[in-house]
């Protein structure tokens, strides 16, 4: 089965939706991107951190302005910089792509502000959304529902009063967070006190907002998400949801569409939520409304997310539609080209993120060089990265080195195919993750049961098991010991006549 | 090359007796070889023990490349002498392949009181580096010696090849640039505290290991100064202080992991370029040697039938096969490489002696190493012979062996008496190796033609003094005097004295020469050129 | 003489047995032979006990990755004169766990310390380590100030040594 991504090279007429757009990130999201302009005719213009200016997705823009930052990272969140930059450049637009200023509003403030389109939702919707609190409150508005929670306002007391009250387990969390940062389960009241006061630092560390807020804590939920995208005119769709329920340390490891084993009417009820909150905001381009569902179907909204996601890969590879190309026509002020029902989900896409980390060591980031990288290819697969050989992997930004998707005519042959991939993936030089990653999609709890967010957890023991047989340990380690000269010197390399005299004593 | 054609039947009585005799002879000297090698107070195994000590040997076999052979030198050194109190001459010598490079290995056996040094520890030690020199092999010393053997000091200090020798010969090592490493493990006094100190590399076990020309009661007794055995000449200081020592070692493990390493940074060393082709396994079982071998002094066999077990494809081009037959001369190849084999089969007359030098002069000029195997009773005597001018050839033929400026070796198959041992390159003709097998005699005369001239020296001396002399005095006096010679006749005393360079069993005959002559490519040729021949 | 290999923290052993014809090696007591076979492209082959087997690899200092039978591995080599040293007691070198930045420093050179005593305190992957004394003595050097960053194994701070009685 041929997956085609349907796009359109203009709409109407032969004008191209941009002639040059900025993209204000990195690594492998801008070469995703790229890829997209590439097929459009958009001329990309790339910006990096001088470290990384032999970086793939730097040659394979079309245009590249290095920034000057005491750190690679803060280069990526100069926010004047990169704004005097895309003006230089004469790039008509500014696309985020996630993560660094892809919900900041006030960099989308600034890009409008020079005159240029921001790929994006407007600025206040980013705040809005941004807020964790105000977000609730607006969907609860809307009639979406979310989950019980409370904010914390200083007073200790009147906090572990009104938590007390949603019932324990109880989440803590960031407000201005995000990835898991600033993050806790508190189990009882009495642990409250210090949770609320570690999430505080921790949240004003990473996010300088110490605003937290405790939400009912639910046991095996499923984090469903909505891919919707909005016209900005109170008009919206969404390509179906998504399950990300595999998560370690709260962050994202696998990602599939559709969800698995989801009943019908729940996922109608979720999709149809999810647009509805889209319209009200008057939301423009993509976004995700993630979701908790629990165990007995009920599900409560979370957050949005007014930018591209991680795993939108696997719904472009189930619905056929190319994201990218749909924010680009949204940001050039087109209508949207499809309607609701216009949009289908043919079999299944899986997404797996090879991350350079340690699993057995709690997954405790790695870092080392790529000496050697290659991945299978076909119809069904995509091999979403920015890597090069030779190119050093550092704790200078996230560990995700790259993702695998693969898309099947079922959920069981796209695992198939997922594991199959995994196998053949060569990538050297540094820890990774990939045996973890099999040994997940090998689970049996994976294939046979509805996934909760605390699988990772549930099944540690499991997946930390050494399944390794005593033969492919010897050939791993006799193997290995060929590449060191010691052995070598002491093996292969003995002079003769003692090499064939041997272990003879007089 | 063809092979030699064997006339030897292992089926008849004469080759099973012979065969007997021999296999006896060979398990008799294992015995004792293992008793030398193993065999040890219990207290002097305790000791070791309490100080965290590894036996000598284990320290040794984890220096060595695994599965690599390890030749050892005059493993039954002083066994006839100091009431077995010093086997193997309480030292432990030998060649093995470490990193990847040939070395020589002197390690004091300090299983045996102490590792105390007796006079012939100090010549074997001697010895093992007079063998460095001539071959221009690197040297790793295991130092754990108690120290010179006090009572004896007379027969191990003052004279020019004793103890001094060792350290003047580790200066020319140096000199030059045969490198010398030194794993400290115990310790290292007085001039024992040179070994280290001369390596050009040493490596110091902390709290076992020690350098100090003079210990903590020496220091007391001289100067009245109290000081501990780490604190005078301990790792810690002398890595840190006084600069004595390079590496320090936490454990004797670590120790040797760091002797290896150092070795490891060695250049590798270049070898003159003698001739070598593919080896190939003699086409004889070296275990015939048992039946080839005789049983009675007074019989003989053929040299060839042992060339034959020894030789790769028991191959042999043999050089003027019908002239001299008491000598064998001829071409082969040991492990690959191309000798010249010299072998006796009978006393030497003119025709052989002139041969011998001959064929010596040819193999100097194709640059080709001489394998002596020697079973000479001497050379022939009589009017007949001087007249032809025998002392002459004889003569020749020393000094084209001595002269010669390839490599010799020699390998002691049966016996050695008189002038033959010197044509036939014995030990003052500096053979780069010479092994013994164990029914071996060597002596200026044979056994009983020189117990009876000694009997009857003693008897006119007896007559003269006017003693009375009757037949059992006579057959006591050929007793003691037959016992006293023969003993001195042995191979076990004359391994004992290091007159060779170990006794080994025939059957490892093949391998012995094989790693000698491979390590001895590792020091240029001598001088060409020889003196003036009496013609 | 043994090499020691660590696979997923688990050390084996080898050591070499034979060399020719085969080489034999001895692996956690158990023998094989191994042969070299070749090299096509970026995949190495090699024959253990008999059995081809195929694979990639890519070495960095002592660590070797390899990707075979559909899996990839990390291999660690232990110098042997580090092999040689680990039955010695009491190391005196405190050892990052993980990459990661120090974000507090509690001791001084020259400070007394006691075992279990807090040293220096570092974050990685959103979370706060304690290192801690591993035995009582005196702070020797402290290698890293707060906000530097360092990689897994780095010596971050040392111990005096003791003289030994």
């Amino acid at each position: 089965m041929v997956l085609i991504l349907i796009g359109v090279h203009t709409m109407g007429g032969n004008k191209p939706l941009f002639k040059k757009v900025l993209i204000s990130n990195r690594g492998e999201i801008a070469c995703r991107i790229i890829d997209t302009f590439k097929k459009l005719g958009i001329t990309s213009v790339a910006i990096y951190h001088g470290s990384e200016r032999s970086s793939r997705f730097v040659t394979l823009a079309d245009e590249a302005y290095e920034l000057k930052g005491e750190t690679p990272v803060s280069a990526y969140l100069d926010v004047n910089q990169i704004v005097n930059v895309a003006k230089e450049s004469g790039a008509e637009a500014v696309h985020p792509g996630y993560g660094f200023l892809a919900e900041n509003s006030n960099f989308a403030r600034k890009v409008m502000d020079s005159g240029l389109v921001f790929i994006g939702p407007d600025p206040e919707i980013i705040e809005l959304m941004g807020d964790k609190i105000r977000s609730r409150e607006f969907a609860r508005q809307q009639g979406v529902p979310i989950a019980p929670s409370v904010t914390f306002n200083g007073d200790y007391e009147l906090f572990i009063e009104q938590a007390s009250a949603i019932g324990f387990p109880l989440l803590i969390k960031a407000s201005a967070g995000g990835g898991g940062k600033g993050m806790s389960i508190v189990k009882g009241p009495e642990g409250l006190r210090d949770s609320v006061r570690k999430a505080m630092a921790e949240a004003e560390r990473y996010f300088s907002d110490n605003s937290v807020y405790a939400e009912l804590y639910i046991e095996r939920p499923r984090h469903i998400e909505v891919q919707v995208v909005g016209d900005g005119n109170g008009g919206g769709i969404h390509l179906f949801e998504r399950e990300c329920s595999i998560q370690r340390r709260f962050q994202k490891l696998v990602e599939e569409a559709p969800a698995a084993y989801l009943d019908r009417a729940v996922r109608k009820d979720i999709c149809n939520a999810a647009v509805k909150l889209t319209k009200a905001a008057n939301y423009s381009n993509a976004g995700t409304v993630e979701f908790i569902l629990t165990q007995d179907g009920k599900f409560y909204f979370l957050e949005m997310n007014t930018r591209l996601q991680v795993e939108h890969p696997v719904t472009e590879m189930v619905t056929g539609i190319d994201l990218v190309e749909l924010q680009l026509e949204v940001a050039a002020g087109y209508p949207l080209k499809f309607r609701q029902e216009d949009i289908t989900v043919s079999g299944h896409a899986i997404e797996c993120r090879i991350c350079a980390e340690v699993p057995e060591q709690d997954f405790i980031p790695a870092t080392g060089k790529i000496l050697q990288l290659s991945y299978p290819s076909g119809n069904h697969i995509r091999f979403e990265n920015g890597l090069d050989e030779g190119q050093k992997v550092t704790l200078n930004f996230d560990s995700m080195l790259a993702k695998l998707v693969v898309h099947g005519l079922g959920r069981s042959q796209a695992v198939d195919r997922m594991k199959e991939a995994l196998g053949q993936t060569v990538l050297l030089g540094v820890d990774t993750n990939l045996n973890y990653l099999n040994k997940v999609c090998s689970h049996h709890a994976f294939l046979d049961e509805p996934l909760h967010t605390d699988f990772i957890e549930e099944h540690k023991s499991d997946l930390s098991k050494d399944n390794t047989s005593e033969i492919e340990i010897a050939d791993v380690i006799l193997a290995s010991a060929l590449e060191f000269r010691e052995f070598k010197t002491l093996t292969f390399e003995v002079p003769e006549p003692y090499a064939t005299i041997g272990d003879w004593r007089n | 090359m063809r092979r030699i054609e064997t006339a030897v039947n292992p089926h008849s009585s004469e080759f099973k007796i012979r065969y007997e005799h021999n296999k006896k002879l060979v398990e008799q000297f294992r015995n004792k070889q293992d008793r030398a090698r193993y065999e040890r107070p219990e207290r002097d195994l305790q000791r070791l023990e309490r100080q965290g000590k590894m036996l000598p040997r284990e320290r040794i076999d984890k220096l060595l490349d695994p599965g690599t052979p390890f030749l050892e030198l005059s493993s039954l050194a002083a066994n006839c002498e100091y009431e077995g109190e010093a086997p193997g001459a309480s030292i432990i010598t030998g060649i093995g392949i470490v990193s990847g490079r040939e070395v020589l290995i002197h390690a004091d056996d300090s299983s045996i009181k102490g590792g105390a040094w007796y006079p012939l520890s100090v010549k074997k030690i001697v010895r093992c580096l007079d063998i460095a020199l001539e071959n221009h092999l690197p040297v790793i010393h295991l130092c754990d010696s108690a120290g010179g053997f006090l009572p004896l000091q007379a027969e191990i200090f003052p004279d020019r090849y004793m103890a001094g020798r060792i350290f003047r010969n580790q200066c020319q090592l140096s000199k030059l640039g045969i490198k010398q490493v030194s794993l400290v493990f115990g310790q290292c006094t007085a001039g024992g505290a040179y070994i280290p100190a001369l390596s050009d590399y040493n490596v110091i076990v902390q709290g076992t290991g020690a350098v100090f020309l003079g210990g903590p009661p020496l220091v007391k007794a001289a100067t009245g100064e109290e000081v501990g055995f780490e604190e005078l000449g301990g790792a810690e200081m002398h890595t840190s202080v006084s600069g004595t020592c390079d590496y320090r070692a936490e454990t004797e493990d670590e120790a040797i992991a760091i002797g290896r390493e150092i070795v490891a940074q060695w250049s590798q060393p270049e070898k003159w370029p003698c001739q070598r082709e593919e080896p190939e396994e003699p086409h004889y079982d070296a275990d015939e040697i048992y039946g080839i071998l005789p049983n009675d002094p007074k019989k003989s066999f053929d040299v060839r039938e042992i060339i034959a077990r020894i030789v790769d494809g028991s191959r042999f081009h043999e050089y003027q096969p019908n002239y001299g037959t008491t000598v064998v001369c001829g071409y082969a190849n040991i492990w690959g490489w191309k000798v010249g084999i010299i072998g006796n089969n009978g006393v030497l007359f003119n025709d052989s002696s002139l041969k011998c030098a001959h064929f010596i002069e040819l193999c100097n000029q194709n640059k080709t190493p001489i394998v002596f195997l020697q079973n000479i009773t001497g050379f022939m005597v009589g009017k007949e012979y001087e007249r032809q001018g025998i002392t002459k050839s004889g003569a020749k033929m020393i000094m084209a062996q001595a002269c010669s400026s390839v490599p010799k070796f020699t390998v002691m198959l049966n016996s050695s008496f008189g002038a033959g041992n010197y044509g036939m390159c014995g030990r003052a003709f500096d053979a780069r190796f010479i092994f013994t097998w164990p029914n071996h005699q060597i002596g200026v005369m044979g056994g009983e033609q020189a117990i009876n001239t000694l009997v009857d020296v003693k008897l006119n001396q007896m007559k003269r003094n006017g003693e009375e002399v009757d037949e059992d005095l006579i057959n006591d006096l050929r007793k003691n005097t037959q016992d006293g010679y023969l003993e001195k006749l042995s191979a076990d005393y004359s391994t004992s004295q290091i007159w060779d360079d170990g006794i080994i069993d025939p059957a490892d005959t093949r391998n012995a020469l094989g790693m000698a002559i491979t390590s001895s490519l590792n020091a240029p040729l001598g001088p060409e050129g020889s003196g003036v021949y009496r013609f | 003489m043994k090499f020691e290999f660590k696979v997923d923290d688990r050390s084996h052993n080898l050591a070499i047995k034979k060399l020719k014809p085969v080489l034999t090696v001895s692996l956690d007591g158990e023998a094989h032979s191994l042969e070299e076979v070749g090299k096509k492209g970026l995949l190495r082959s090699i024959q253990v006990d008999g059995r081809l087997v195929s694979y990639s690899s890519a070495k960095v200092g002592n660590k070797v990755y390899l990707h075979l039978h559909g899996r990839t591995w990390g291999v660690e080599f232990i110098d042997p004169r580090d092999s040689a040293r680990e039955d010695v007691e009491g190391g005196d070198d405190i050892r990052a766990p993980m990459p990661g930045v120090v974000v507090g420093v509690s001791k001084k050179p020259g400070e007394a310390v006691k075992l279990g005593e807090i040293i220096l305190t570092i974050e990685s992957m959103k979370m706060e380590t304690n290192l801690v004394a591993p035995r009582d003595g005196t702070v020797g050097e402290i290698a890293k100030a707060v906000g530097e960053t360092f990689e897994k194994d780095q010596v971050l701070a040392s111990l005096e040594e003791v003289e030994n009685a």
